[in-house]
């Protein structure tokens, strides 16, 4: 895989989601920090993965990059252009070029289209083809997804979960995108299905060069098919490396914590490991932690984390943490 | 699910799926569907029936619906009468015949405007919501406020000696406000505009839950315009409601305009309308008493107004592919 120039490069995203109250008239009494303030690059041809617990905005994070929530603060900036001063047509005209595979795979397919409805209709939308020559193309890209042709009469219902998933795939390379924001593909399916979505996923990119920001939680996934690797905490990334460094070397403690909690198949080593168990609940987002975010829970905790925020930056070789004992 | 081995059959056949073969499939899945429910075909063979019958009253009804014979008033029936004279000697079975046309022209036309003005405000207000939201949910609110058949009444009341007034000034137009066209037209007024709140707070509904829906959100980040994400994505999920509704506000038209015409505001005699026919028998101190002639009528209402519940009963069924068995 090449490792090409930036493709995506984000700079403090915030997304803040207004808390109101009364009837007629909405006070605002706060907002849900999903993600706060958090700074990446994606570089072209590459796979950077996210990963962090439920509810740490690892999902808000993809969907506003792909401004299907606006921002609250912060740049998005796409080969260049900045997506968060893009409106209407303009963002409509750009969707072509990045695109998103969802996690749900029931939810995400209109119940009442059939399966060429489904993956024609971003070349409809596009411009891309119309009639004949559309039914051509849906026949081709269910064949790179590894789907019948013959499929395209059929309503979603009539598929299983991994089939399903196929087709949301199939429909998001129909536009020939760069990018793709893969929003935990794999979760809902059976383990014996991820594994032949994770190749097929692996293939395509490797066939049309495309561009991964692949958000999940199994650790085991995200360090097979990533390059670099983000890891989120409560709406921070806490700590960003290249897939073995992160692996082999974790420097945020939250980041130890995560992988310790990987068990590995050996039962000799499995029976020795050092798991590191945290304390307490993720704190909730509308009201976080002051200075560091993971102090309320950190093994490891000293004063200055409970005062002063750390910063994110470069521990050396492209390793970010924001971690006051490692800088 | 097919086999591996099917799966490989179809492979090796030459791929050729024409846009008029996916039609075609949709088209016969919906018909067999249709058909599987017993109670809708009935439904539809009455309603057809009824066209039928309204479409070739001139042909089918032995005498017109206006022609009077004094010489043979208040009849029971007979077999040149079946159903008996009224007091200026009509033949009911005729009346009852060219009454088919007035109600399915009323109440179809009725539902289909009330239900595209619905349909329309319902998926503005709750696609856009804010003040587009306010200003329709607010109007139907108003209108909601009323009693549905007494603002009807209200409506055809104040609206039809006006506009027959207005209309009568002009030459050309005169002689079909004469011919009562002007009735049909302020009855099915009256019943849209008494139709359209609920549906719009229906569809309203339905929006406000489908928009939040993960596919609406996928057809977003394809890039698929507000507008048509509105018709190609939510209208049609939004839709068996709607039928349901249409099919029923059907029924509830045809019972409506014999109301108003049983209170003497909508379809005005000689123009045949069941409802007038059930208020004539009412009215006139008939002696001996010609239960056919409440019972005809009325049968006739009840018959249509059922076929069109059922009718949409079976349609709900056919569109929705989530309970369709393989």
């Amino acid at each position: 895989m090449s490792q090409g120039d930036v493709l995506l490069d984000v700079q403090g995203l915030k997304m803040y989601f207004p808390i109101t109250e009364g009837i007629l008239i909405q006070h605002h009494i706060g907002d849900v920090k999903a993600v706060d303030d958090i700074s990446f690059t994606v570089r072209r041809g590459e796979t950077l993965g996210l990963v962090g617990e439920s509810g740490c905005g690892k999902s808000t994070t993809g969907r506003a990059v792909l401004q299907l929530y606006r921002p609250t603060a912060g740049h998005v900036y796409f080969d260049g252009v900045d997506l968060t001063t893009l409106k209407g047509e303009e963002l409509r005209r750009m969707r072509r070029r990045m695109q998103m595979i969802f996690q749900d795979p029931y939810a995400s397919l209109n119940p009442r289209m059939t399966v060429g409805d489904i993956v024609g209709e971003p070349l409809e939308v596009h411009g891309i083809a119309k009639g004949k020559e559309k039914l051509d193309r849906v026949a081709e890209l269910l064949e790179v997804v590894g789907l019948n042709p013959y499929f395209v009469t059929r309503y979603p219902h009539e598929f299983s979960g991994g089939q399903r998933q196929r087709i949301g795939i199939a429909r998001a390379l129909a536009v020939n995108p760069e990018f793709i924001v893969c929003d935990e593909p794999i979760s809902a399916l059976d383990v014996s299905i991820q594994a032949q979505v994770i190749n097929l996923l692996e293939d395509l990119q490797a066939q049309f060069g495309l561009t991964y920001l692949f958000i999940a939680h199994d650790l085991s996934v995200v360090r097979h098919i990533s390059d670099r690797v983000a890891v989120m905490y409560l709406g921070k990334i806490v700590e960003l490396a290249d897939r073995n460094e992160l692996y082999e070397n974790p420097l945020h403690p939250y980041t130890q914590a995560l992988l310790s909690a990987v068990p590995i198949p050996d039962p000799e080593i499995e029976a020795q490991r050092q798991r590191i168990i945290l304390k307490g609940d993720v704190p909730s987002p509308v009201n976080p932690p002051s200075g560091c975010r993971f102090h309320t829970r950190c093994p490891v905790v000293i004063d200055v984390c409970k005062e002063v925020e750390p910063e994110f930056k470069d521990a050396g070789g492209g390793h970010y943490v924001a971690c006051h004992l490692v800088h | 699910m097919p086999t591996p081995e099917q799966l490989a059959i179809d492979r090796r056949a030459p791929l050729r799926v024409s846009v008029w073969q996916v039609r075609w499939r949709r088209f016969t899945d919906f018909t067999r569907r249709y058909a599987r429910n017993r109670m809708a075909v009935i439904g539809l063979l009455i309603v057809l029936t009824w066209v039928v019958v309204g479409l070739f009253a001139p042909w089918i009804a032995p005498y017109g619906y206006d022609k009077t014979n004094y010489n043979a008033a208040n009849q029971p029936p007979s077999f040149a009468h079946p159903l008996g004279t009224d007091a200026l000697g009509r033949d009911q079975f005729s009346r009852m015949i060219w009454a088919a046309r007035t109600a399915l022209i009323v109440a179809p036309t009725a539902t289909v405007v009330g239900v595209v003005l619905g349909v329309f405000f319902g998926l503005l207000a709750g696609y856009f919501g804010g003040w587009i939201d306010e200003i329709v949910m607010r109007l139907s609110d108003v209108l909601f406020a009323f009693p549905g058949l007494l603002f009807a009444l209200l409506l055809a009341a104040t609206l039809q000696p006006r506009l027959a007034a207005w209309l009568s000034q002009f030459e050309r137009i005169k002689p079909w406000v004469r011919a009562g066209y002007v009735e049909f037209f302020v009855v099915v007024i009256a019943l849209s505009l008494v139709g359209w709140p609920g549906l719009a707070r229906l569809v309203r509904g339905q929006v406000l839950s489908l928009r939040e829906q993960q596919f609406v959100e996928a057809a977003r980040a394809l890039g698929v315009s507000p507008w048509r994400i509105m018709w190609q994505h939510i209208f049609p999920n939004a839709l068996p409601p709607v039928i349901v509704a249409l099919s029923m506000s059907m029924g509830s038209a045809v019972v409506a305009e014999a109301s108003l015409s049983f209170l003497g505001i909508g379809i005005t005699p000689p123009t045949p309308s069941w409802g007038a026919m059930i208020y004539n028998e009412f009215a006139s101190w008939r002696s001996p008493s010609a239960p056919w002639l409440l019972w005809a009528p009325g049968l006739a209402v009840a018959a249509l107004t059922f076929a069109f519940n059922f009718i949409g009963d079976g349609l709900n069924e056919a569109l929705n592919p989530q309970d369709r068995l393989t």
